[in-house]
């Protein structure tokens, strides 16, 4: 596949945790090389915060959105593209 | 009992009243205040009603119904009520969760009004604080206010006994001194203070009514309610303790249902480390941020207002309510500068987007510095932030007369006009005048009503429904009009809980809506935090509830519970006029599409949505069938 560049933003205790708002990260358009590509960058728990080994996908408890649109409402087989940006929020709330 | 008469008030020593109180979650006593006649009355509370309404919100819901029959058997029509008339009635109601040890997060009260000012619907507003489990201690489930005194007054309540006071010395005085001054002079233990500042003196629209200094019954104009009364102030002070059903059950209910809330990643830790205001950025990322009065939901400048910033650069310590362990609440400085401020509370993400996004002022200082402003005048930020927020977008399209701003510089993203027009709007100065009539009003006096962000009359909060779809709806059907906390359907749609919806397809939004809507209601007459229920479910409330009062609550009758109280509710709206027709959104987030961002291109397809939502509430119009209303147990 052929390589793309995103930038990923971090938010809440992420930011916090990793000290990063924004970075950007080259992957094969799959989620799972994305994620793994931050965590050379931030460091290995990261990819454990996010992503969840067992059941093979982003933690259900994370909210992970491609250009503002939640990976969980997106249909049919989910890539990244060339300058998306990618939202990265850990459980949150408000009102 | 003893009464003891003199000139300006009557006195009533309580405890001996009455013989058999309610117990199990209830003090079993209602105060009653007619400021007409400077009388109070002591009334039980009654099981019957509390088994069918519980408390809080419900327990008034139904207490407002019975006035309104009352009037309307002495030939006044509901409809013809005016919200700053001696008939207006204000409840503040506890419910049987509040102020219970162990109770989740159950530092709350609830304030009812026959009527808004600001929008001639309901009026109902929600506080946390102390003041709400301190009224239980003082040793009363509600206050129930009449009739309009002839001088300033307030009500202290101290363990058992009641009394009515001149208040002319405390006229004038703002939140922060009339708490400090009524909390010295009343002493005590378990001491608090609800009361208004200048604003709800004045009578603006949007006036809230403050407790515990930056807690506040925030919506729908409920200051200038209790101003309209001149009743500054409820003091409440007391040692008394709230019996339970069922001391071993609920140890252990409780128990489980904190530990969930303490490991819940939401209110155990995203809440405690960054507040509300923790949504600015997610709601923007989702599009779904009202910018300069709506003309889009996406904001170039969120970061600078977030949580996070607000987190980074002005946070000292958090606060929580009475026996809450989610901390929500902030303690924040801004330490030099123009809006320098050194010891304030908040603000929240409501009053972050409708002082900062709606207005585009992206100076965090003066946002906290308005936010402190609305504390200490005691007004509802969401309102008056949407108000400042359509003046901008009135003057800016040349719509508002030079000479009525009176030098006021409204255009968006100007930060001083920002924290100028909260106290010109406080104090009715200037175009503050037009300001404290609220956005609806504003805007049709200047020719322009559809610029006003309002349903029913009452400002919309922090959600575009255009990239929130169910939000939408329940704006358009939620009885105190635009409110997000009637049914927060932003839970499932953008946060994912209790799980993910899409938040851009109309479909199935209905039942969402409705069982958010319901189960609010029940929440409110608990009265805990809504907060909780972003970790537990309707059957820890039922289990809690039956522990408490002994009854066995099952989630089907919570429910129930949650659908008699909103139904109640809507027939006294539709007693006012409001039914179908009222149930709508501003035009612009139905026919306008929004211009950019993850929701660029959509509108709100609400017809269809409500359609949906009508079928399953049993309403025509609107208003709901008699079927639907035999069904639940409420007798017109």
């Amino acid at each position: 596949m052929a390589e793309v560049l995103v930038k990923i933003m971090l938010f809440a205790t992420l930011r916090k945790k990793y000290r990063v708002k924004e970075l950007n990260v080259k992957c094969d358009g799959t989620i799972f090389n994305l994620i793994e590509n931050a965590s050379k960058i931030l460091g290995e728990s990261f990819f454990d915060d996010v992503y969840d080994r067992n059941q093979g996908k982003v933690r259900e408890n994370i909210i992970f959105m491609i250009n503002g649109r939640d990976i969980r409402n997106l249909e049919g087989k989910i890539k990244v593209n060339n300058n998306d940006i990618i939202a990265i929020f850990p459980p949150i709330a408000g009102g | 009992m003893r009464i003891l008469r003199t000139k300006f008030y009557i006195f009533h020593k309580t405890k001996l009243i009455l013989a058999i109180l309610l117990k199990n979650g209830y003090m079993g006593k209602i105060l009653k205040a007619d400021l007409s006649t400077w009388t109070l009355k002591v009334e039980p509370t009654s099981e019957d009603i509390a088994k069918k309404y519980l408390g809080g919100k419900g327990y008034a819901v139904y207490l407002l119904y019975q006035y309104l029959k009352e009037y309307e058997s002495k030939g006044i029509p509901p409809a013809e009520i005016n919200p700053l008339d001696p008939e207006n009635v204000l409840i503040f109601a506890t419910g049987p969760g509040t102020g219970v040890p162990g109770f989740p997060s159950s530092g709350r009260y609830h304030v009812m009004a026959l009527k808004s000012p600001l929008t001639g619907s309901i009026g109902s507003a929600n506080s946390g604080g102390e003041w709400g489990p301190f009224l239980k201690f003082s040793g009363f489930d509600a206050v129930v206010v009449e009739g309009v005194s002839d001088k300033p007054v307030y009500i202290a309540i101290v363990n058992g006994e009641a009394e009515l006071r001149d208040a002319s010395a405390l006229w004038g005085k703002n939140v922060f001194d009339t708490t400090r001054i009524l909390k010295k002079k009343v002493g005590g233990e378990n001491t608090s203070v609800a009361c208004i500042g200048p604003a709800g003196e004045n009578a603006a629209y949007m006036a809230c009514i403050v407790n515990d200094e930056h807690r506040a019954a925030g919506r729908t104009g409920l200051g200038a309610v209790m101003g309209s009364k001149k009743l500054k102030a409820i003091v409440v002070s007391g040692s008394e303790e709230v019996q339970i059903a069922e001391p071993d059950k609920f140890k252990e209910v409780s128990k489980r249902c904190l530990d969930v809330m303490r490991k819940n990643a939401v209110t155990g830790e995203g809440l405690p480390t960054y507040g509300t205001a923790i949504l600015i950025n997610i709601i923007n990322t989702a599009g779904g941020l009202p910018y300069k009065n709506w003309q889009t939901g996406v904001n170039p400048n969120a970061e600078k207002i977030s949580g996070e910033t607000l987190a980074e650069t002005y946070l000292t310590k958090r606060r929580a309510c009475w026996g809450c362990t989610i901390g929500c609440g902030r303690v924040t400085s801004v330490k030099s500068g123009p809006f320098q401020i050194l010891a304030s509370e908040g603000p929240e993400y409501e009053s972050i987007w409708a002082l900062g996004s709606s207005t585009a002022v992206k100076d965090l200082d003066a946002i906290i510095k308005a936010n402190h402003y609305c504390d200490e005048l005691g007004l509802d930020p969401i309102s008056i932030g949407s108000t400042i927020a359509a003046a901008m977008e009135l003057n800016e399209k040349g719509y508002i007369p030079e000479e009525d701003l009176q030098g006021l510089d409204l255009k968006f993203g100007n930060a001083a006009a920002l924290v100028e027009s909260v106290w010109r709007t406080a104090y009715k100065v200037g175009f503050g005048k037009y300001l404290s009539l609220g956005s609806k009003k504003l805007c049709e006096i200047y020719g322009h009503p559809e610029l006003s962000m309002s349903v029913k009359g009452l400002e919309m909060p922090a959600y575009d429904p255009r990239a929130i779809k169910g939000i939408g709806l329940n704006y358009a059907t939620a009885n105190r009009g635009g409110c997000h906390v009637t049914g927060y359907t932003v839970s499932p749609e953008i946060l994912g809980i209790p799980e993910k919806i899409d938040p851009l397809k109309p479909e199935g939004k209905a039942k969402w809506v409705k069982i958010f809507q319901d189960f609010t209601c029940v929440v409110n007459s608990t009265v805990n935090c809504l907060f909780a229920t972003f970790a537990l479910t309707i059957k820890d409330y039922a289990e809690l509830l039956s522990a408490v009062t002994g009854w066995n609550l099952t989630e089907a009758d919570i429910l129930k519970i949650g659908e008699r109280i909103y139904n109640l509710e809507r027939v006294i709206i539709n007693k006012y006029g409001f039914d179908g027709k009222d149930d709508t959104l501003p035009e612009r987030l139905i026919k306008e599409k929004m211009p950019e961002g993850p929701a660029k291109g959509q509108i709100v397809e609400l017809e269809k949505m409500k359609e949906e939502y009508y079928k399953l509430r049993g309403w025509i119009n609107g208003k709901p069938l008699p079927e639907k209303l035999k069904q639940l147990d409420i007798e017109l």
